[in-house]
């Protein structure tokens, strides 16, 4: 005996003012009856503290209690028999309801101190007799794209110069000395289908270049009583230049964004998630070879390094 | 027996044929009837070369591969489009080209290949996992070496993986092998290796991109449960494409902008780029990114190579966008200006490794370039042009010198010739250590050789290019820069070009030498000036033409004399005095450079030329000068067979045109002959010397001179005896030319006056025994020289004789002996035993037919040389009946010689 959930879209993603459709499909050997079969729809934020600026009595703490965004249980059948064998019973239910007013259908969001996460589980209760038989699925809420404005223009850009003087990190004294100055241009309001674009040009480095990256990363905020506690992670990593480039060439900024690892910037009560862009340049020097690979936004002697931030919209898509 | 009496002259009147005026000229053919042979022979045929093309030979490596790759399901190389085609070639070429060392060293970058040695027994998944976590426990530095065939053959290994990941559904897997692969491509420590590497690497990626195509395009046009909804047509629209596909395909891009690293990155993106068109209409702006993105990798080498792949894969869409082409061929030329130094600042070995670095990226500049303008349209040119920073203002552009040095090539010869000088200011600019700037200068006087530049611009580029040149000091850059431009300047006939350039020459060599590729210039300069000129006079005319000649050594030298000689030798005679005397130097020399010992005399082409320049040469009335100029090429020349030969023959034609001048010059012809007799005998093939003597004592007779002849003649005869046949296919012509030459003596000698010392048939007799004595003689051969000597002696019997010497001022063989009975009872007795010889040689005849026709012969030369008497009769009706046996009654020759005897034994019945 077994149930499972079959959901209508392979990719699993659905709007808040679409219905979630999908099969429930029981499989048995022997004719089962039943009291009922139930959908039951959760979806919430969750968040944690540990690590980053928790102090030690909040990272014991742990869990901070979930916000619920939606919690509805639905009658899919009411109590009767299932035949043996395959048996599939097609659902449909809507995910807002329209009179319902509650929380914002935030998008799923799996990051490090809060997760955003909607299921859906089936309940087969079967009496006390038996064991109720149930299933779960995580299923991807994305914004509707009725709730935001167009596509954001790509000419909102925002200029930044990278030299010796901007850097409020200690550098090596030859880059100090030597000089370097890296300019570019990068879109800040970016939309979530698209990728982050941009250019960085090298104008001058007395000191070759080594690698130039540019680091993506997410910013999670949760109030906790008086506090903010605040995470940053680099969540993707893409290299734009290899080994000391031509100068005065214009080199593209383009980094697709990851999905799940993503989602429309939020700046919700007891929560907020941001994103950031930490151009990282990374001069040659024998002392990068001794120092294992850290978190590329420490500040090292031989690197430069520049950030902005990032706001992500969930925009209308082409179709 | 007894001879027949004739009248030569009443018989030559009776045998004349009787001639017609012809109304129309019997050898002038219809036109028309040319026309049609002409177009019957128009065949169709194929190029046996071109056929094999797709399955040419290639290097055991490249083989082993193209096996395997058809081995999994891609398609076999011919169903490949033009440009793939090109493509697969080009990389097999690359292959071939960078010859490598057996060892590969491999730095920490690309240490995925070192882990085979290791772990070789490792389960492959266990691999795998290792390879995922990528441990970097190898410190940085470390330089580790495995052989090539280890290199590949892990190559050959992760191609396996892939194929086998996929074929399980295993995407992500196939993902990280090709990444990892594509990783090993940063490593450009392997220089010389590189090439190599890229095609084995880019072979997987194209592998990759194939099956990503495949399944998004199934997705495209199959549900879930494989039963087809759609089909895609060829050249499809976003809209054809369903939701499902789209997210795959977008799916794909994302994992692969997820690479941290740039270099693999790229390849990854460019090996799916064909798939951006299920996302987008116009995937040629990812191509635009895809060439600027590649501006960040520093490496000279890898990026320059990641352009090769993309102008590859750029290919790959149903239009090419040339400007990308353009924008990465200006990448790699900025790259290249930033990474090679000027000239002036060259400094020993990092040079030199960047001369190397240069190599290995040059195919890559070829290949781009070369699409660049294989694809270009009249229409598109023009901003090409400009794009390329060759438009309207190219005074400001610069170009490194390699990369200039293929556009040069790849050009539109039209191009070139309307800004030749921008080009050669171009090339003037851009002096740089990754290509030696006079090739460039080289190949612009090349190009612009193509097609003939107009007559105006023609004068600035030479004196531009004369100016330029003269700047530099090496010999051999100046031979070869000028050696380019040289056909310009000779159909512009721009006489005072050729004088400076060849002032120039002389001046460069008067103490240096010359090496080998400046003497390959040097001779096909020289070719050129020898081709332009009409008169061999005008070259000799040309300042230090002769000096410059001597400074050829070797096989460019004979080759130019040989070319000189031809020219010489085109016109019917050499005259002049001072050219006689510079073309006997030159053949000197050439005489002396060629080892005409060990040559065939078929491929004997310098010795044609000289004997045939001997031949030419003519003094005119300076005759004894003549004679001493063919005495001198005697001296120089006397170890080449065919010159002796021409020269004998040349003093021969000396001796008959003094005699039939009025004047007679008797020690003149006396010399001339004793010339001809004195260079005879060192002639080593006896039949052609056997001739020579046979000339020469004709000549002696016609001069008067019979003693001398009668010598010449002795010396002939003693000649043949050391003529030895041998088996062979050449023997049976050899055997026929002697048979005519003896042939020949024989009627000669009805001219020469018998000389009463040594009796009257002399030199028949000593034929009758050479033709007995020499055992290799066939029966026919001995036949027709008895039947030759039959004939001899029946005319030396008669009291007129057919023929004189001159005219008849000499006497014949006959009139020594007139009326001297002793004399016709020794040639009677001498034809008697000749008969007798004759019958025999005939029994001896082995073949059937031959047998037959010798019989017929011999009887027909009894029945014209002897009255029929009983005694010849039954000679004769003995042969007929031979030749009967051996023939069949309808035979023409047999009917007509029975036919003829009959008559002729009527004639003896009445009497």
């Amino acid at each position: 005996m077994a149930v499972e959930i079959r959901l209508s879209r392979t990719n699993r993603i659905y709007r808040p003012s679409e219905h979630l459709q999908g099969q429930i499909i029981v499989n048995s050997r022997s004719s089962i009856s039943h009291y009922g079969i139930s959908l039951l729809l959760n979806g919430s934020v969750n968040l944690q503290v540990r690590g980053g600026s928790a102090g030690v009595i909040e990272s014991v703490y742990g869990v901070i209690k979930p916000i619920s965004i939606v919690n509805r249980s639905i009658e899919v059948r009411p109590s009767g028999k299932l035949p043996s064998g395959t048996t599939e019973i097609p659902f449909s239910v809507i995910l807002r309801q329209p009179d319902e007013n509650l929380g914002k259908f935030y998008e799923t969001f799996h990051g490090t101190d809060i997760n955003i996460q909607y299921l859906v589980t089936v309940g087969i209760s079967r009496g006390y007799l038996h064991k109720s038989l149930s299933a779960t699925i995580e299923f991807i809420v994305e914004s509707d794209t009725a709730d935001f404005l167009e596509r954001p223009l790509s000419s909102e850009m925002v200029i930044f110069y990278i030299t010796q003087d901007t850097q409020r990190h200690p550098l090596l004294p030859e880059l100090k000395s030597g000089g370097f100055r890296v300019t570019g241009k990068m879109a800040t309001l970016c939309s979530l289908s698209d990728p982050i674009t941009g250019e960085l040009t090298v104008e001058a480095s007395a000191v070759p270049i080594s690698s130039i990256d540019i680091h993506l990363c997410r910013v999670e905020s949760v109030i906790l009583g008086e506090r903010i506690i605040t995470e940053t992670s680099v969540i993707q990593t893409t290299q734009i230049a290899d080994g000391d480039v031509c100068r005065n060439i214009a080199l593209p900024i383009y980094a697709i964004l990851p999905r799940l690892l993503t989602c429309p910037t939020v700046f919700a009560g007891p929560f907020s998630i941001e994103f950031k862009v930490y151009t990282v340049i990374t001069f040659q020097s024998e002392l990068s070879k001794v120092h294992p690979k850290t978190d590329p936004r420490t500040p090292r002697l031989w690197l430069a390094i520049e950030s902005l931030p990032l706001e992500l919209l969930r925009c209308r898509s082409d179709d | 027996m007894e001879f027949r009496p004739r009248d030569y002259s009443a018989e030559a009147k009776l045998f004349l044929l009787h001639r017609d005026r012809a109304e129309t000229d019997p050898l002038s053919v219809p036109s028309s009837q040319q026309a049609n042979i002409a177009d019957d022979q128009i065949v169709k045929y194929d190029d046996p070369l071109r056929a094999s093309d797709d399955d040419a030979t290639v290097s055991g490596v490249y083989l082993e591969d193209t096996e395997n790759s058809s081995a999994i399901g891609v398609p076999s190389e011919s169903a490949f489009p033009p440009a793939e085609r090109d493509w697969s070639s080009f990389t097999r070429f690359m292959m071939q080209r960078f010859s490598v060392s057996k060892l590969v060293s491999v730095t920490s970058v690309s240490n995925a290949i070192l882990k085979v040695g290791k772990t070789y027994e490792r389960s492959s998944t266990d691999k795998h996992l290792e390879e995922l976590e990528d441990p970097q426990n190898i410190t940085e530095n470390e330089v580790k070496v495995v052989t090539r065939q280890d290199y590949i053959n892990r190559l050959r290994e992760f191609k396996d993986d892939l194929v086998r990941a996929w074929n399980a559904s295993d995407r992500v897997t196939s993902l990280k092998i090709s990444v990892k692969v594509a990783k090993l491509l940063k490593d450009t420590s392997v220089l010389q290796f590189y090439p190599t590497l890229f095609v084995l690497v880019t072979e997987i990626l194209d592998m990759l991109g194939n099956f990503v195509w495949d399944r998004i395009r199934s997705k495209t046009e199959f549900t879930e449960d494989g039963a087809r909804f759609c089909s895609l047509p060829e050249h499809f629209k976003i809209k054809d494409i369903c939701q499902n596909a789209k997210e795959t395909c977008y799916n794909w891009f994302c994992k692969v902008g997820a690479i941290q690293e740039l270099l693999p990155r790229i390849y990854l993106e460019l090996a799916l780029l064909p798939c951006w068109q299920f996302l987008d209409d116009q995937p040629v702006v990812v191509i635009q990114r895809l060439v600027m993105m590649a501006r960040g990798i520093a490496d000279p080498l890898a990026s320059a190579y990641c352009r090769l792949y993309l102008t590859h894969c750029a290919q790959k869409f149903p239009s090419c966008d040339i400007g990308l082409l353009v924008s990465c061929v200006n990448d790699t030329n900025a790259q290249l200006k930033h990474f090679i130094p000027a000239k002036e600042t060259k400094t020993g070995s990092s040079t030199d490794s960047k001369v190397l670095l240069v190599g290995v990226i040059e195919p890559t500049i070829e290949y781009i370039v070369k699409c660049i303008f294989k694809n270009v349209s009249q229409r598109q040119l023009d901003g090409t042009l400009v794009a390329l920073g060759l438009g309207r203002n190219m005074e400001n552009s610069q170009c490194v010198s390699i990369v200039l040095h293929y556009i040069l090539k790849e050009l539109p010869v039209e191009v070139l010739s309307s800004k030749a000088m921008e080009f050669l200011h171009l090339i003037d600019r851009s002096n740089d250590s990754s290509f030696r700037q006079f090739l460039n200068y080289r190949l612009h006087g090349l190009r612009l050789c193509e097609r003939r530049p107009p007559v105006d611009i023609v004068d600035a580029v030479m004196h531009n290019v004369l100016e330029v040149i003269a700047q530099n000091e090496s010999l051999d850059e100046y031979l070869t820069v000028i050696d380019a431009y040289l056909d310009i300047v000779l159909q512009n006939h721009l006489d005072s070009c050729v004088k400076t350039i060849l002032d120039a020459i002389s001046q460069r060599t008067c103490n240096r030498g010359i090496d080998e590729n400046g003497l390959l210039s040097l001779q096909s300069i020289m070719g050129k000036l020898l081709s332009h000129y009409q008169h061999l006079e005008d070259v000799f005319a040309l300042s230090h033409f002769l000096e410059i000649l001597d400074l050829l050594v070797g096989r460019p030298k004979g080759i130019i004399i040989i070319s000189i000689l031809k020219m010489a030798t085109r016109s019917s005679y050499i005259r002049d005095p001072a050219t006689v005397e510079l073309l006997f130097e030159i053949s000197q020399a050439l005489n002396d450079s060629f080892d005409f010992a060990n040559m065939k005399d078929d491929e004997n082409q310098p010795a044609h030329l000289l004997s045939r320049f001997v031949q030419l040469v003519d003094f005119g009335k300076e005759r004894e000068r003549h004679l001493a100029f063919l005495v001198e090429c005697r001296g120089a020349f006397g170890t080449i067979d065919e010159v002796k030969d021409t020269l004998v023959h040349s003093s021969n034609g000396l001796a008959v045109k003094a005699l039939k001048d009025a004047k007679k010059h008797g020690n003149f012809v006396k010399s001339c002959i004793a010339f001809s007799e004195v260079t005879l005998p060192s002639i080593s093939t006896h039949i052609k010397q056997f001739n020579l003597y046979l000339e020469t004592a004709e000549v002696a007779l016609l001069g008067g001179l019979i003693s001398h002849s009668g010598e010449l003649i002795d010396s002939a005869i003693s000649c043949l005896h050391n003529v030895d046949m041998k088996e062979g296919s050449r023997a049976a012509a050899d055997a026929d030319l002697l048979l005519s030459s003896i042939q020949k003596l024989c009627s000669l000698l009805v001219m020469l006056p018998g000389n009463p010392d040594h009796g009257s048939a002399y030199f028949p007799k000593i034929l009758v025994s050479f033709v007995n004595d020499i055992p290799w003689m066939t029966p026919k051969m001995r036949t027709r020289i008895l039947c030759a000597i039959l004939s001899l002696l029946a005319t030396c019997s008669q009291n007129r004789l057919p023929y004189h010497a001159d005219n008849g001022l000499f006497w014949g063989s006959n009139n020594v002996f007139f009326g001297d009975l002793a004399y016709l009872h020794e040639l009677v007795s001498l034809s008697e035993l000749i008969v007798e010889n004759l019958v025999n040689a005939i029994e001896q005849e082995s073949s059937g037919a031959a047998r037959g026709i010798l019989a017929l012969e011999v009887c027909d030369s009894f029945l014209s040389s002897f009255t029929l008497k009983d005694e010849t009769y039954a000679i004769c009706s003995k042969l007929m009946e031979t030749a009967k046996l051996c023939m069949s009654d309808s035979n023409k020759y047999l009917q007509s010689t029975f036919q003829r005897l009959e008559e002729k034994s009527q004639s003896l019945v009445k009497c």
